[in-house]
């Protein structure tokens, strides 16, 4: 029943936000949205699984350029590792559709993860576009935070540096890491949303 | 040996388009010489291939702006980065703002006050993001050799008109609107105080420079407002906290008029939400015309002052010593009533004509055929050989000066002196007459029609008065050997309005120019010299004949001769003000550096602006006061076509010239803007209002 209603709310909130992802009910100190999605493997991974841990959703196109500066310099490899080791679940989710830039089929994922060294809990397929759609990802990165109750704590940048200057991921600031340290040593978050840069979701 | 290397060196770096995969970017320059102290357009010019783009400063949803960074020889400088109006592009939920094609950013370069001269080199290094569906960030080192001279800048036929072209697709500012910014709930209003009711809103577009402030996707609703209208923009999720300034552009598909197509924001938030209601607090000119009766009755008042400046004068005078002669015959009111007509008519010829190249997009204001030596060579030779008739050198059938022929032709000659009167009224705009027409040009074209006649009903007034009450004439001198003589003494004022002409030709030609109008006027002189010799009815009709067809040659041959010849040779005036070259980027640098800024725009073909000029600006104690206030004098000289010029005079409300704006320098302080005829009494007042 639950389940039902659950469904139901998502398709209601989808079909409110689909022309204009922006008006999603996405917002810091709300609940984030429900969602599964399946991953290369074809398991399904819903986000109620993880109630009552920290959640990072990473939007990713592993061939923009935004992205390959932080995944190039082992920016975000190093953030997967050193933030699931403390027990964080990481979502990588590919929103882009078949045929557009940064889709794959499900066996090349996993090469293309093994290549790059990459390290989330799961690489979450989104072809449809339905969940970036739903939590109204503009580019690639853009990162999202929900903590243990299930609600939104941090939505944007992954860092304070929009560029595709590998140099600059020394320098930057890296909001995400800030919010995380915070959240887990039990301080409120400081910056909560910011302005996120890379290259569009290829819906 | 060496000079050769060096200009194998800097052909080298000239020529130097840089291609990556999806872009040509080059460094170009309006200019190829320059001098000391000019300042001067450079840009950074990248080609997108086809279906790629660049960003605009503020890139939208996602996408980077492109980067600029200047390496330029010392003790140069140069001003911010200029962007033209971008696209807004939508991909699904997504917006973002950006350039497809080629784009042009400007900025300007300032050359140090003392140039050793030389070759100079310029250098950029470029940072863009280049997206399709994908996106590649490409750069490239840019590099451009002008050479420094003592002489002049020498322009770049190659990218002087795609430079103007761009900078057309700047955002121009709006000095006489407010803009102010408030929060209601999840929504930023903007509300504009508009100085005269906007036209058409459709489409308008605003582009917000800062990032994350307002979802780009959302709809932006207008709505008129009692002083202005409002803008209502949805709040982005991502704007944690607001800045105290919301800077954008705001685009208009149907265009600002003038040609403008966007205009420049700078909303000032104001922290309390309820904004809604809060009565304008913009800054409306005094001379700013909102009703369209007051311009009618502004237009007519202009229109019967025309009758007494200098050069509509003699044509008028000498009409009326025409009336003189009809009174005898009781046929002065049709004459007087023709007359009108052709007031009219050429009132309503030339309005139409400005409307219609108005319209097709040219920069263009009342006098705007004095800006063009062609016309001025013809109309200064039509004046000289009206002179020489008028000295009674010959005679033509149908010369305005004739006033012994009766019936067609004289009805004729009615027409033609109101026709004339009016080609040459346009340099004397009269005072009220600038915000008249401004305020008739931005209106639909049958209210400016409605004002042109008015102006033209003004002029004719006191003739069609002296036609319709006969009894009037009796106060006009009876015709007599006196007339011939007036004729003769009117032939030197109409010397005179020649000599102010040529004077102004030479302004814009150039001295060889003037000299070949010189020789001119004397080979046409011989010419109706000729004719009025051979050509009268004394003689057998070969002779006449033959005279007749000499003196045409002559006549013609001499004015088509200048007519090829022109060229234009600049010439600057000098005067004890030290004037600064008018441009939007100087005024606002000096008011960011709260200076006061005195703007003089001018033509030398305006007959009121000399006179202010030569009676104001030479004033000791003007100067004097002007320096000891520290006021920056900038000339916008409209005595050539000048878009950005037109521009500035649009957004004061006018189309013409002359026009005095004084800046406090205070930051929020309105342009202040003096009258017409300015003395030096009026403007030393105005100065010691300066703090």
């Amino acid at each position: 029943m639950k389940a039902i209603s659950t469904f139901l709310a998502l398709v209601l909130v989808c079909a409110a936000c689909y022309p204009t992802a922006g008006a999603s009910g996405v917002a810091v100190g709300k609940p984030a949205p429900a969602f599964s999605l399946k991953d290369a493997d074809g398991k399904t991974h819903s986000l109620a699984d993880f109630k009552g841990k920290y959640v990072v959703l990473e939007w990713v196109n592993y061939e923009c350029p935004f992205v390959k500066k932080h995944y190039d310099t082992a920016n975000m490899q190093k953030l997967q590792k050193e933030f699931t080791a403390k027990g964080v679940v990481w979502l990588s989710i590919n929103s882009s559709a078949p045929g557009k830039q940064g889709h794959f089929p499900p066996e090349r994922i996993n090469a293309l993860m093994k290549e790059k060294g990459a390290a989330p809990t799961a690489y979450l397929i989104d072809s449809d576009g339905t969940v970036g759609k739903l939590y109204g990802a503009k580019t690639t990165p853009h990162m999202y935070i929900i903590d243990p109750q299930g609600n939104l704590i941090y939505m944007g940048a992954i860092d304070d540096k929009p560029s595709t200057e590998k140099a600059d991921v020394e320098t930057a600031r890296n909001y995400v890491r800030a919010a995380l340290e915070e959240a887990l040593s039990g301080k409120p978050v400081s910056v909560v949303t910011t302005q996120p840069y890379g290259c569009s979701v290829k819906y | 040996m060496l000079v050769l290397i060096v200009l194998l060196l800097s052909a080298v770096v000239i020529a130097a388009p840089v291609k990556t995969p999806h872009v040509e970017a080059e460094l170009v320059s309006e200019v190829r010489t320059f001098t000391a102290s000019e300042p001067f357009w450079v840009a950074v010019r990248l080609r997108m291939k086809p279906q790629w783009h660049t960003y605009w400063i503020n890139p939208g949803d996602s996408g980077l702006a492109t980067k600029v960074e200047w390496d330029l020889p010392e003790g140069f400088r140069i001003g911010e980065l200029l962007w033209p109006v971008p696209e807004k592009i939508v991909s699904g939920p997504l917006v973002t703002f950006g350039y497809f094609g080629e784009v042009f950013l400007l900025a300007k370069i300032v050359p140090p006050d003392e140039l050793i001269v030389g070759n100079y080199k310029f250098s950029a290094k470029v940072n863009w993001l280049v997206c399709r569906e994908e996106c590649i960030p490409e750069s490239a080192e840019l590099a451009l050799v002008l050479k420094g001279t003592r002489e002049f800048a020498l322009p770049d036929p190659k990218w002087k008109r795609p430079l103007g072209e761009a900078k057309l697709r700047l955002p121009a500012s709006l000095p006489n609107w407010s803009v102010t910014a408030s929060v209601i709930d999840d929504e930023l209003l903007l509300n504009f105080s508009t100085p005269s009711k906007v036209g058409n809103l459709e489409g308008l577009i605003f582009y917000c420079e800062q990032s994350g402030i307002i979802d780009y996707a959302a709809e932006q609703k207008v709505s008129l407002s009692q002083s202005g209208f409002q803008l209502r923009l949805k709040r982005s999720q991502y704007a944690a906290s607001l800045p105290e300034e919301i800077r954008g552009v705001l685009y208009n598909p149907a265009g600002w008029g003038q040609a403008v197509v966007a205009l420049s924001v700078r909303g000032k938030l104001i922290q309390q939400a309820y904004a809604a209601t809060s009565s304008p607090t913009g800054f409306r000119p005094i001379q700013q015309i909102t009703s369209v009766w007051l311009a009618v009755l502004l237009a007519f008042l202009g229109g019967l002052i025309l009758n007494l400046m200098p050069c509509v004068l003699p044509v008028l005078s000498i009409k009326v010593l025409g009336f003189v002669r009809r009174a005898e015959d009781g046929k002065a009111w049709k004459h007087g009533l023709v007359f009108t007509l052709g007031v009219l008519v050429s009132f309503w010829l030339l309005a139409g004509l400005l409307l219609l190249l108005r319209s097709g997009g040219e920069q263009l204001g009342w006098g705007f055929q004095l800006q063009s030596p062609s016309f001025l060579i013809c109309l200064s030779m039509f004046l000289f050989l009206l002179g020489l008739s008028l000295f009674g050198v010959f005679e033509i059938g149908l010369s305005l000066g004739r006033f012994q022929n009766t019936g067609y032709s004289g009805y004729t000659s009615s027409f033609l002196s109101g026709a004339l009167a009016t080609v040459v009224a346009t340099p004397c705009t009269g005072p009220f007459m600038g915000s008249a027409l401004g305020y008739a040009l931005l209106q639909p074209a049958l209210t400016t029609l409605v004002v042109f006649t008015a102006l033209a009903l003004g002029m004719a007034t006191p003739y069609l008065l002296l036609c319709s009450f006969p009894s009037l004439l009796k106060y006009v001198p009876k015709s007599g050997p006196w007339m011939e003589s007036f004729k003769k003494l009117m032939g030197f004022l109409m010397m005179g309005t020649v000599v102010w002409l040529v004077w102004v030709l030479g302004l814009q030609a150039g001295m060889n120019a003037v000299a070949m109008q010189l020789a001119a006027f004397v080979v046409a002189s011989l010419g109706v010299w000729i004719y009025g010799r051979w050509a009268s009815i004394l003689n057998e009709s070969r002779v006449r004949l033959a005279a007749s067809a000499l003196a045409g040659l002559l006549v013609f041959s001499s004015l088509l001769g200048v007519l090829f010849f022109v060229r234009r040779d600049d010439v600057d005036a000098r005067s004890e003000i030290q004037w600064q070259e008018y441009s939007p980027a100087l005024v606002a640098q000096l008011l960011a550096a709260r200076q006061p800024v005195f703007i003089d725009f001018t033509a030398a073909w305006c007959l009121s602006c000399q006179v202010n000029e030569r009676v104001t600006f030479t004033s000791q104690e003007v100067i004097d006061e002007l320096r000891k206030r520290n006021v920056t004098m900038v000339k916008a000289d409209w005595t050539l076509r000048d878009d950005t010029i037109t521009r500035a005079l649009a957004e004061f409300g006018r189309s013409g010239v002359p026009l005095y704006v004084l800046y406090s320098g205070i930051p929020g302080d309105s342009p202040k803007i003096l009258p017409e005829v300015i003395t030096p009494s009026i403007l030393i007042e105005e100065l010691k209002k300066l703090k």
